[in-house]
């Protein structure tokens, strides 16, 4: 049997976890304060996953970028290769707060693109 | 625009961020009738704006919202219930009649400079970074060191990446966090350099933003020198010793063309200062009782601008409830004088309140000056309480019961957080 250490990053308390593991079948997950740990080290261990926010460029607003977040995870390793396609969508104002901008990135299922706050024209 | 805004007001606030909308809403939900939000940029939201991550309102919302997504709800919720929101306005001044009217002072640049009149004012103008004439980094003056709030209003807003090789000094969240947006958006962050032996930010974050993407954190270690004549070329970084002092013989040069500064913030207390408020020099806020009213009758204060918080959500908590009491002081409601004055003791470094009263519920904030772990927190004789760990990174808030000070006849509490 062997352990893995995480930190969870649910949430700012950042609980301690500790993973006991034998081979590929998870025996225990123990240190954190609510499910939402044990979940975290449970998907940490088999496919880690992480959400980002960054920022497309739009036209006709008083600002020269548009706020944007990922409605669910991308896999990690793949987290710079989704920013890059994020990085190629052009909008145009106006814009509205959820307004789902791209679907499915990288031909994963549910990773939308979604506009985080909303921009009238200039 | 201006011509058709009314002169008189029930509250007016000074400042339109988080702190800003809170104390408009409660002042509106105490009974103010007319609310008045005067905001510096050229809209409300103030710095949410740029904070385009997730990590917000988890405690007020109950979800994980993006910096613009706090924003925007309480936008929202300020714009429904009629409250102005004058964006572009600069308060220069506030004076107080003999009637105790407050006349506000705006500069705004349609209108010119004008006079507001409010009965009950509420400071929320933030905070501000320190720069690095805080610190005093010797070396030259290059184009490419900035502090690391201005480097996010740069990539997040306005599209200018600031530079292609960044270093970052100091391991607060805003330094963590650009760490990763830097990295997102093409450059290459080369370290980050925290003086103290521990992160002063959250461990998620240095998971999250650092471990990620392979950045390295460089504890009890500092910059030195500063290079480059026309833009940034390099830092000399050094490690520290025991008492904080570089140890030269072990510096070295690390090229970069960009140094973040992530290194503390200060409460913007211009107008504070300029119109004679006192202030805690500790917090660098202004001194307030348990309305959050400053030592100007009906002039109240909430937010950042009173002491720096860790999470928004304290914010809107704080701010709530200062708008209430500036809503209810326009209704000519007077609150009882508070008669317990609350004295930061042991590995306290602050409290705000400074006072209390024991007509009613409160809660206190308050920071250590260092890490226990576990902690005891005593509050007079008057209640105990374990806590996991205090550091002094982390804000602790503590509620405390009528009931508990009415058993109180002194007129000094003390509160002490002492390993346990």
């Amino acid at each position: 049997m062997s352990t893995e250490n995480y930190v969870c990053i649910a949430c700012p308390i950042g609980c301690p976890l500790e993973l006991v593991h034998e081979g590929d079948q998870i025996v225990d997950v123990s240190g954190n304060k609510c499910v939402r740990g044990a979940k975290y080290a449970r998907q940490e261990f088999t496919d880690p996953r992480r959400t980002f926010s960054t920022t497309v460029p739009i036209e006709g607003s008083n600002w020269a970028r548009l706020p944007v977040k990922l409605a669910a995870p991308v896999p990690k390793d793949r987290i710079l290769e989704a920013a890059q396609a994020v990085h190629q969508l052009r909008v145009q104002a106006p814009i509205r707060m959820g307004e789902v901008l791209a679907r499915d990135l990288l031909g994963l299922d549910g990773v939308n693109v979604v506009a985080t706050r909303s921009l009238g024209r200039a | 625009m201006f011509g058709r805004m009314n002169r008189r007001y029930d509250t007016v606030v000074v400042g339109g961020g988080p702190a800003g909308m809170g104390a408009a809403l409660g002042a509106l939900d105490a009974g103010a009738g007319k609310v008045l939000v005067l905001e510096r940029d050229g809209e409300a939201g103030g710095i949410l704006n740029q904070c385009i991550h997730a990590g917000f309102g988890l405690q007020y919302f109950r979800e994980e919202l993006t910096g613009p997504e706090y924003a925007e709800r309480f936008l929202a919720q300020v714009i429904d219930r009629d409250i102005d929101v004058m964006p572009s306005s600069y308060v220069t001044g506030l004076a107080v009649d003999s009637e105790g009217t407050k006349q506000v002072r705006v500069l705004n640049e349609r209108a010119g400079l004008a006079s507001i009149e409010a009965a009950s004012v509420v400071l929320a103008m933030g905070c501000r970074e320190r720069t690095r004439g805080s610190i005093r980094i010797p070396g030259t003056r290059p184009a490419g060191v900035l502090t690391a709030g201005l480097a996010q209003k740069l990539v997040n807003q306005k599209g200018y990446l600031p530079g292609k090789r960044v270093a970052i000094l100091g391991s607060g969240d805003i330094g963590l966090i650009m760490a990763r947006r830097l990295t997102l958006e093409g450059a290459e962050v080369v370290g980050v350099f925290e003086l103290m032996p521990y992160s002063n930010g959250l461990n998620r974050n240095v998971v999250q933003c650092l471990d990620d993407y392979d950045i390295p954190m460089h504890l009890s270690t500092t910059v030195v020198e500063i290079h480059g004549r026309d833009r940034l070329e390099a830092i000399t970084v050094a490690p520290v010793d025991a008492h904080l002092q570089p140890q030269l013989d072990k510096a070295r040069k690390v090229p970069c063309d960009t140094l973040l500064l992530s290194i503390g913030l200060i409460p913007d207390n211009e107008l504070a200062r300029q119109i004679g408020i006192q202030l805690d020099p500790v917090t660098g806020g202004p001194v307030v009782s348990s309305t959050l009213e400053t030592s100007l009758p009906g002039v109240f204060a909430c937010g950042n601008v009173l002491h720096v918080h860790d999470v928004v959500d304290y914010v809107t908590a704080e701010s709530l409830r200062a708008g209430g009491f500036a809503g209810e002081w326009s209704r000519e409601i007077r609150r009882p004088k508070d008669s317990i004055q609350l004295v930061p003791g042991n590995n306290v470094r602050y409290c705000v309140p400074h006072t209390l009263s024991p007509d009613r519920e409160h809660t206190v904030f308050m920071r250590v000056k260092q890490r226990v772990e576990p902690a005891r927190l005593r509050v007079g004789g008057l209640m105990e309480k374990t806590l996991r760990f205090v550091i002094p990174a982390e804000m602790i808030s503590l509620k405390i019961q009528p009931e508990m000070l009415d058993r109180f006849h002194g007129d000094r509490l003390t509160i002490d957080i002492d390993p346990a």
